[in-house]
């Protein structure tokens, strides 16, 4: 959405006429002129002197503009899409893979909230480690709280990789451990950062075709954006919902699935709910919301929203030392 | 809008905007005072936005495993956690559950009723830090931050003479004295603990956010312990949201410090009750959004007599409790006639 003033660099016929002309209108930037009455700008043109140069002009405008929209898709080649990229990523969970109808969708954004202690973490390492044992995939774990256990992921991936007493390999393992890459960040901003860096390196990667990045685990997202939400003024929700579209972007386009863990506060008759508000709660494409038994290994997961399958479904699930 | 994700102020944003820069790719290539003289701001906000602009050079393709900035592998965080050594809490059972003890790189909050030995433990780790690595500490500095004025010097005194005295009993026993090495006095012990007081929360913000600069000047200090960092919080605050969010900053900015310095850092809380499942239940303060902000949860309690140290939370340790005991030289195992005293 470029200033006139620079586009004249690549487009001579929108001179410094054709500038002040605009400027009397109040049309500085590509983005002015799509909010402007094209109608009355174009009589109004017709009027000027130099009406020929200012219809050439603003179709130029016009060409501009049709360049920077997404190409158009059908339903057919929708379902293509879904059925060649967006597959399931199973979870290592089987109750969870079974609640979720196979697991995580590629292309959709997943939220599990759950209370302090309900083993949110560990479902985070256990699906990292699945997904970078069985479908062979980059994890890209963004850590907010230091909470990464590359010892547990290790135990994971020997749990999933044969019976008990069998240790993998240790070249496998290396093979394994060295997809998962692990970022701390500590503020909203890096997380932005790291976000853009990972896109600029998916494109390139796209055009070479040797794309492997499957999942991208946020833990936890509710505590980058709980000390911006709230205060005077809607930056802190602009910027959540900045962060969300910006993970949709990804996952659609580069075929990931993206996990994002949110905590819980206490609700009416204190059944605790996610946190975040309410302009949360349209965000993700599935929600979960997990428990677990007092001191057991037992958690409880139930279904709040999904595109596909009906909310209220719940599941039971054991994670094992 | 991409330049809603820069982390500069609302006012500079809508000068941004305004002049027709929603993306960042426009800015890339702009020379500060072309932007000064386009939004009609000092150039030295425009270097100041032009700093965040995405720089295309940041991304190294080239190697062969494409690790964006700052990002490690499992692989090699696995050997990194190999390497890391923990501080032992002079209790073995304590030590046992914890997996050798207070590890780095971590936030761990401890809590418990009053009276349970929250300040004895924040005192016993802030000397037993300073042991040397063999020993069970990390031979560095602690940093005590005390926000109820409950740290004595005397009783840190006497934890030190009582290590000083386990340290020179076991060099005796296992003949282990390194070359050169001097026993460590408890007026050594003393002089590296690094005391802050603080008495509002304000005061208490400030501090954390002092500390990266002060933590970049002494290397050496390994672990800090905020005892407590509930008390300026609880009282006359009445705009809840802005403690939630005050907290969570907070809490994010200690994760940091942690991570950056490689050190441990210990939080003490208070306790308050919950209404929960139709019942009064005793909880940690600071409501369940501070439950999520620490890596390690530890909970103090009373069962009987005895005391009892539980892991609530932690993402590599087993849930667990183990008995403990405050004698007169610290935190030690629970032997059978350290218990409670009745009041008749």
């Amino acid at each position: 959405m470029a200033s006139f003033k620079r586009l004249e660099t690549e487009f001579p016929i929108l001179d410094s006429d054709f500038q002040s002309f605009c400027a009397l209108r109040g049309i500085f930037t590509v983005q002015d002129f799509l909010i402007h009455d094209l109608q009355s700008l174009v009589a109004d043109a017709e009027q000027q002197p130099s009406s020929e140069r200012f219809m050439q002009a603003i179709n130029q405008v016009l060409y501009v503009i049709d360049g920077l929209h997404r190409p158009w898709l059908n339903g057919v080649d929708l379902m293509e899409d879904a059925q060649k990229n967006k597959h399931a990523l199973s979870t290592g969970c089987e109750g969870m893979d079974f609640l979720l109808r196979g697991g995580l969708q590629r292309g959709q954004v997943t939220e599990l909230a759950g209370p302090s202690s309900s083993g949110k973490t560990q479902f985070c390492l256990l699906t990292a480690s699945t997904v970078a044992y069985k479908h062979k995939g980059g994890v890209i774990y963004i850590d907010t709280g230091n909470s990464f256990s590359a010892k547990r992921i290790a135990c994971f991936l020997n749990q999933i990789s044969g019976p008990a007493s069998e240790e993998m390999q240790p070249r496998i393992l290396q093979d394994v451990m060295n997809s998962i890459l692990c970022h701390s960040v500590f503020d909203i901003f890096s997380m932005f950062d790291v976000l853009h860096c990972l896109g600029s390196k998916l494109k390139n990667q796209m055009c070479r075709g040797d794309n492997d990045e499957r999942l991208i685990i946020i833990d936890s997202i509710s505590s980058l954006i709980t000390p911006i939400l709230g205060s005077s003024g809607s930056q802190g929700r602009a910027l959540m919902v900045s962060a969300m579209s910006l993970l949709k972007k990804l996952a659609h386009e580069y075929n990931l699935a993206v996990l994002v863990m949110n905590h819980t506060v206490g609700g009416d008759g204190g059944i605790p709910k996610p946190a975040l508000g309410e302009s949360w709660k349209t965000l993700p494409h599935v929600r979960l919301l997990l428990s677990r038994d007092c001191g057991s290994d037992t958690y409880h997961v139930s279904l709040l929203k999904h595109p596909s399958v009906a909310s209220g479904k719940a599941a039971k699930f054991i994670i094992n030392d | 809008m991409e330049v809603g994700r820069l982390p500069i102020s609302a006012a500079l944003k809508g000068k941004l905007v305004s002049a027709g820069y929603t993306s960042l790719s426009l800015l890339s290539s702009l020379s500060p005072s072309h932007l000064a003289r386009d939004l009609n701001i000092s150039e030295n906000e425009a270097l100041d936005i032009l700093k965040h602009a995405p720089l295309d050079g940041r991304i190294d393709t080239s190697s062969g495993h494409h690790v964006i900035n700052g990002a490690q592998t499992a692989w090699d965080m696995l050997h990194e956690e190999e390497l890391l050594t923990r501080i032992t809490t002079s209790s073995v059972d304590i030590d046992n559950i914890l997996g050798g003890g207070i590890s780095c790189r971590e936030v761990t909050e401890i809590g418990g009723v009053p009276g349970i030995g929250k300040t004895q433990l924040g005192i016993q780790l802030a000397v037993n830090v300073q042991l040397p690595v063999h020993c069970g500490g990390l031979g560095g500095k602690a940093i005590y931050i005390d926000t109820e004025g409950s740290f004595m010097v005397e009783r840190v005194l006497q934890i030190a003479e009582a290590c000083r005295d386990d340290m020179s009993a076991n060099n005796a026993l296992s003949q282990n004295v390194h070359a050169g090495q001097v026993g460590m006095q408890p007026k050594d012990f003393l002089e590296n603990i690094l005391y802050f007081r603080v008495c509002s929360y304000a005061e208490q913000i400030a501090l954390i956010n002092y500390l990266d600069k002060f933590m970049s000047e002494h290397k050496d200090v390994k672990i800090i312990i905020i005892d407590s960092i509930t008390f300026h919080f609880r009282q006359d605050f009445e705009d809840m949201a802005l403690r939630t969010r005050l907290l969570s900053g907070m809490a994010l900015k200690l994760m940091k410090l942690a991570k950056k310095f490689c050190l441990a850092v210990v939080l003490l809380n208070q306790v308050t009750t919950k209404f929960a499942e139709g019942s009064f239940q005793l909880t940690l303060a600071l409501g369940d959004s501070w439950s999520h902000a620490c890596t390690n949860r530890i909970i103090l309690y009373w069962n009987g007599n005895e005391r009892y140290a539980y892991i609530d939370k932690s993402p590599s340790l087993r849930s667990a409790s183990a008995p403990y005991a405050v004698t007169a030289r610290g935190i030690r195992n629970n032997v059978s006639n350290c218990k409670r005293i009745k009041l008749m």
